[in-house]
């Protein structure tokens, strides 16, 4: 699936996540700003591209702000994004959960 | 107790001074008409009753951004629940790019959620964040000649465009490999931003190693940069002018190989003559820069002002001597159209 416009979830509170995704023509591309970037930076990544996955989307660019999220948080947050990227925000994708 | 988020709303006297008043506290006093007439939206934190940070939306533009971390829970904390509050409100109007002008000690804190440095100088500093950003833009640019090409740049606003746009552009053609030509595209000029490039397009249509392109968000007006953190109107040119030279030679130059850059002398305006000696300054030994002469005609400089007043003052002669045909007939056939505008209040005395 492609995405069909811009969209963003989440917030730069502490431990949450912002994330916003736009149009791609290069795979997941990713603009990472985390405070444990150094540790985290893969699995951040990891998470958001499998999330990505479930919805079909191969390509689209993707800029975080961690703040700091669990995984599931950032996980929740992707699928935010997602669903509104791809005009799906009223009905939710249940399945992927 | 949690720091709660309310509007704020100039048109209230109360709260206006309440605001201006924080702010003039952590050093921000500038509050010409100049700086506030854009303003769509003033948010504040409060703890309790105590404004501990504020931020506004202009466009695409965030600014007056401002808090007081005394009381916080954690450092940093209120800052970002400020710009969350900008960046969520702005993606609800469907905008995901946006620019922050700010002192150069906060650079880090924006860099911290997800900003870019543009351009900076020890007056101030040009970020911005989202998507399409100026990577965006130059990837959008086309690509001509190569590493050893001699590729020049002219910027202008061509409002409309004249027969000093085209010597200015045809002289760039003549002593190069090839020209880009960015087309401002801020639209609050008497000609729109789609007439202005379509009149240069036609203007330079035969000039085969030159492309007009759109300036984007990148090679604006950089009268429009906002300075309300800057205290000393004499240095808020400077600042303006800096900043647009280290964009252009640090980031957009670089990404196609331009070298050189030419622009008109200036015997008319203060500013563009301030702004020309700011480009010589900054370019350095990195960009060529070559400041053309302006051209005469019979009676005049040639210059778009000139243009603008004879359309207003419907003196089809002196702006047949200042244009080419091209836009002559543009004129011709739009001059109802034109004087409308004028007299419904567009500004012809600016760029």
């Amino acid at each position: 699936m492609e995405i069909k416009k811009t969209a963003m979830a989440g917030t730069l509170e502490s431990s949450d996540v912002q994330i916003m995704l736009s149009q791609g023509s290069d795979g997941i591309t990713f603009d990472l700003v985390s405070d444990v970037a150094k540790q985290f930076d893969d699995a951040i990544k990891a998470t958001i591209t499998a999330v990505l996955a479930l919805y079909g989307v191969d390509n689209a660019e993707v800029k975080v702000v961690d703040k700091g999220a669990l995984d599931m948080v950032i996980k929740a947050r992707a699928m935010t994004a997602v669903q509104r990227a791809l005009d799906l925000a009223d009905e939710p994708n249940w399945e992927v959960m | 107790m949690a720091d709660i988020i309310r509007d704020i709303n100039l048109n209230n006297p109360t709260q206006r001074q309440y605001w201006q008043t924080f702010l003039s506290e952590l050093d921000i006093d500038n509050f010409n008409v100049k700086e506030l007439i854009g303003i769509e939206k003033i948010v504040g934190l409060f703890d309790g009753e105590r404004l501990v940070g504020t931020g506004a939306i202009a466009g695409k533009v965030l600014k007056y951004i401002a808090v007081c971390d005394r009381g916080a829970t954690s450092k940093g904390a209120r800052f970002n629940q400020v710009m969350t509050t900008l960046e969520n409100y702005m993606a609800t109007l469907g905008r995901f790019h946006h620019f922050v002008f700010t002192k150069p000690r906060y650079i880090a804190s924006f860099k911290h959620i997800g900003f870019g440095v543009l351009a900076e100088s020890s007056l101030g500093a040009i970020l911005e964040k989202g998507l399409p950003d100026v990577h965006s833009f130059i990837r959008q640019l086309p690509q001509m000649g190569n590493q050893t090409s001699r590729i020049a740049a002219v910027v202008v606003n061509a409002n409309p465009f004249t027969r000093g746009h085209r010597y200015l552009i045809e002289k760039a053609a003549t002593e190069n490999d090839f020209v880009y030509v960015f087309v401002v595209a801020q639209d609050v000029s008497l000609f729109t931003t789609a007439e202005r490039q379509m009149l240069v397009s036609k203007g330079v249509a035969d000039l085969k190693n030159v492309v007009v392109v759109s300036g984007g968000d990148y090679m604006v007006s950089y009268l429009t940069f906002p300075s309300y953190f800057i205290h000393d109107e004499t240095t808020v040119i400077d600042y303006q002018t800096t900043l647009d030279a280290r964009l252009f030679k640090n980031i957009i130059a670089p990404a196609r190989h331009i070298t050189r850059r030419y622009v008109g002398s200036e015997p008319l305006s203060e500013t563009t003559a301030h702004y020309n000696q700011t480009l010589a300054r900054e370019f350095d030994d990195s960009i060529e820069l070559t400041i053309v002469p302006r051209l005469n005609s019979q009676r005049q400089v040639v210059s778009a002002r000139a243009v603008r007043e004879a359309i207003a003052t419907d003196n089809r002669q002196v702006w047949t001597e200042m244009v080419p045909e091209t836009t002559a007939l543009f004129i011709s056939e739009n001059i109802t159209a034109l004087q409308t505008r004028i007299r419904k209040g567009q500004k012809i005395d600016g760029n």
